[in-house]
């Protein structure tokens, strides 16, 4: 919970400081509510990426969701289906990963993860609302180095999320394919590209 | 534009996380599929890093990003903290550039 405030004020600080407006940060988390991706979408958007790229970016960054829908579905499915449509719209790694060890311990109570889910959502957008605060209220953004903060997010993440050696063979792949591209002139197309084709080193190697 | 693509983006997000629980999907997921799917957000998040390193604003990097995205990697990795990776790299290319 307390990684969700911290991560979502500085979302809505460095969205502030790329020059999005308020409504549109705000929007962002209201509507979108997927942490990586809107990071991602304020840093295509600074570097004035086509709409359709903008979205196939963050549709590849959340593919992974199918993943962890499907293996929820067995306990959700009880559910009308206006219930089911929340649960996806709330579902996030930190709601899947809570889901799954409550579950497995033998949980059979849904209130549990609407609770824990929704409760996400509600902190993710109040600390949007005071990130926007107070990038509105800082200065220059390069003089401060504020900037980088978007850059300096996605690499603790990707750090944090690395769990086996291919993995990090991926990651510095992906970062040096979208670096040489950005480089010889091809930005807009730099990081799908990267981001879609280095994966295929998981396909091939073997664990 | 941008209101173009925060709606594109919540619909694809939103159709990602809902259609499982929507629509009954019968049979699984060949491994590779899975496995492709799996490594997919390390490398698009690890693809956003790549430019903003090399060639933030579009020119060459004067060494500081480069620099202090190291930093953040050795800082994270020994502490395990995100909030204290960013600070590292923001404090980092705020000195680093006026140098």
């Amino acid at each position: 919970m307390g990684t969700v405030l911290v991560v979502g004020t500085t979302f809505g600080v460095v969205a502030r400081q790329s020059g999005l407006q308020p409504v549109e940060i705000a929007g962002m988390s209201l509507l979108v509510f997927a942490g990586a991706s809107q990071f991602a979408m304020v840093q295509l958007f600074s570097e004035r990426v086509p709409t359709a790229i903008v979205i196939a970016s963050v549709l590849f960054i959340n593919l992974r969701h199918v993943l962890m829908a499907a293996s929820l579905r067995a306990q959700l499915q009880r559910l009308p289906l206006a219930g089911r449509i929340v649960a996806g719209f709330v579902l996030t790694d930190e709601s899947f990963a809570m889901a799954t060890g409550y579950f497995r311990r033998g949980g059979r109570s849904l209130a549990y993860y609407f609770t824990f889910a929704i409760s996400l959502y509600v902190l993710w957008n109040l600390a949007t609302l005071a990130g926007i605060a107070i990038g509105s209220a800082i200065g220059d953004p390069r003089r401060l180095g504020v900037d980088f903060a978007i850059t300096a997010t996605f690499t603790g993440i990707v750090v944090l999320a690395i769990r086996r050696r291919s993995e990090a063979v991926i990651a510095v792949v992906a970062a040096l394919v979208s670096g040489g591209l950005a480089l010889a002139g091809a930005s807009t197309l730099a990081v799908i590209t990267a981001g879609a084709l280095a994966p295929v080193i998981a396909v091939v190697t073997r664990r | 534009m941008i209101w173009l693509a925060i709606a594109g983006s919540a619909i694809a997000t939103f159709l990602v996380r809902s259609t499982p629980f929507v629509v009954t999907i019968r049979g699984r997921l060949p491994p590779a599929a899975s496995r492709y799917l799996e490594a997919l957000p390390v490398a698009i998040i690890a693809a956003l890093v790549g430019p903003a390193v090399v060639a933030p604003a579009g020119t060459l990097t004067h060494g500081a990003e480069p620099v202090a995205a190291a930093l953040v990697v050795v800082t994270v990795v020994w502490r395990r903290s995100l909030l204290a990776g960013v600070l590292v790299g923001v404090i980092a290319v705020a000195l680093l550039r006026t140098t």
